[in-house]
């Protein structure tokens, strides 16, 4: 199944968005402005199209910045710390998103691919 | 008064006490389909008997509040499809604050509280799919007026009602919408048991002067979860005879 593709139909259809570009690298919250009834929305029906278990502060990425808080204070190396959180990232996007993480929320379609991917057994 | 429904297919916590027995025959008399909830063979029998004319219009789901598992196993019988929830389900623990039994109190507020917050989640992601389902939770004017020894009972109720109405405050823009049911005095069940032991003094106090019948709950209960009702979401309604309404 092309995962991609099949998560850009679920997210035009919630977010009602018509003849918008989505890319995996467009920014759920930021480009697209999903509120948290459409995050949870969406948690729903990934778990039902794809047959996937889904925690929603897993695939979300709720408690990042948490995490990389507390990562932090216990003077450990913050993209480790959150690649044993998130094992679905690779440690490059995680750097990524450490890097950009002052500008918002930076989930992307990327990573709802990867952790769909990842629960689907293909990760 | 012709009800609407939208949707067949309802979930009844706390499916053996007597006014979930009234509702369930209301509720197939109007062609829906209730899932009853029970703890153990003796309310797997109760509901069996109490249900005898009505054989496959009914389903019976295990339930013990506290066990996840028993949580699991009901989704993966009924599956996703549900468009209603009535939630009776309720344990009691009559005690004075001061005199608790610290374990009880844990394991009844775990029990009453946390594990319906656990029900109410899988229950509105089941109804989402849909963006459609209607709640009622059966709460008791107890809640707003305990009597001594209520207190954790009445906090329990509470809270339950906290999520409840959170949840019409969450979902109602996707068609998931809550309402909380307040009755007083009862003359079924558990009420028809305090009100024998109290005199008549208690229902003088009542403007109605009499118990709120079983069938008065269900029929309620069945006008809530109609399409005519929908508008009325994430708030309580008491039906205890003007009991609350003054002093």
């Amino acid at each position: 199944m092309d995962v991609f593709a099949e998560l850009k139909k679920i997210i035009e259809e919630l977010l009602d968005l018509e003849d918008r570009e989505i890319t995996p690298e467009t920014l759920l919250i930021q480009d697209l402005g999903a509120e948290s009834i459409d995050l949870l929305e969406l948690a729903v029906t990934i778990n039902s199209r794809f047959k996937i278990a889904v925690k929603d502060d897993e695939i979300f990425l709720t408690r990042f910045r948490l995490y990389s808080t507390e990562a932090n204070q216990q003077g450990k190396d913050a993209v480790q710390y959150l690649a044993g959180r998130y094992p679905f990232l690779g440690e490059d996007r995680i750097a990524e998103i450490v890097a950009h993480i002052k500008e918002g929320p930076q989930l992307k379609i990327k990573d709802l691919i990867s952790y769909v991917t990842y629960r689907s057994g293909g990760g | 008064m012709s009800l609407h429904f939208s949707g067949t297919r309802a979930l009844v916590l706390g499916g053996t006490c007597e006014l979930a027995l009234v509702l369930a025959q209301t509720m197939i008399e109007s062609d829906l389909f209730p899932l009853l909830t029970y703890r153990d063979d003796k309310g797997l029998n109760t509901i069996r008997e109490a249900l005898r004319p009505f054989h496959g219009r009914y389903e019976t789901c295990y339930l013990n509040f506290g066990d996840r598992d028993s949580l699991d196993s009901i989704f993966t019988q009924i599956g996703d499809d549900l468009n209603f929830l009535v939630d009776f389900a309720q344990g009691n623990y009559e005690s004075l604050i001061a005199g608790a039994d610290e374990e009880r109190v844990y394991s009844y507020f775990m029990e009453n509280i946390s594990f319906r917050a656990e029900i109410l989640k899988r229950v509105g992601r089941a109804m989402l799919k849909k963006r459609k389902g209607r709640l009622v939770f059966v709460s008791s004017a107890a809640a707003a007026r305990p009597n001594p020894g209520q207190g954790f009972y009445a906090a329990a109720k509470l809270a339950s009602e906290a999520l409840y109405r959170n949840m019409g405050l969450e979902l109602g823009e996707r068609g998931v919408t809550t309402v909380i049911l307040r009755p007083g005095y009862i003359d079924a069940g558990r009420g028809r048991i305090y009100l024998q032991k109290q005199d008549r003094k208690i229902l003088e106090m009542t403007p109605i002067k009499r118990a709120i019948t079983g069938e008065e709950i269900a029929q309620t209960i069945l006008f809530l979860l109609s399409d005519g009702a929908a508008s009325i979401n994430g708030t309580e309604i008491s039906m205890d005879g003007g009991l609350t309404s003054g002093k």
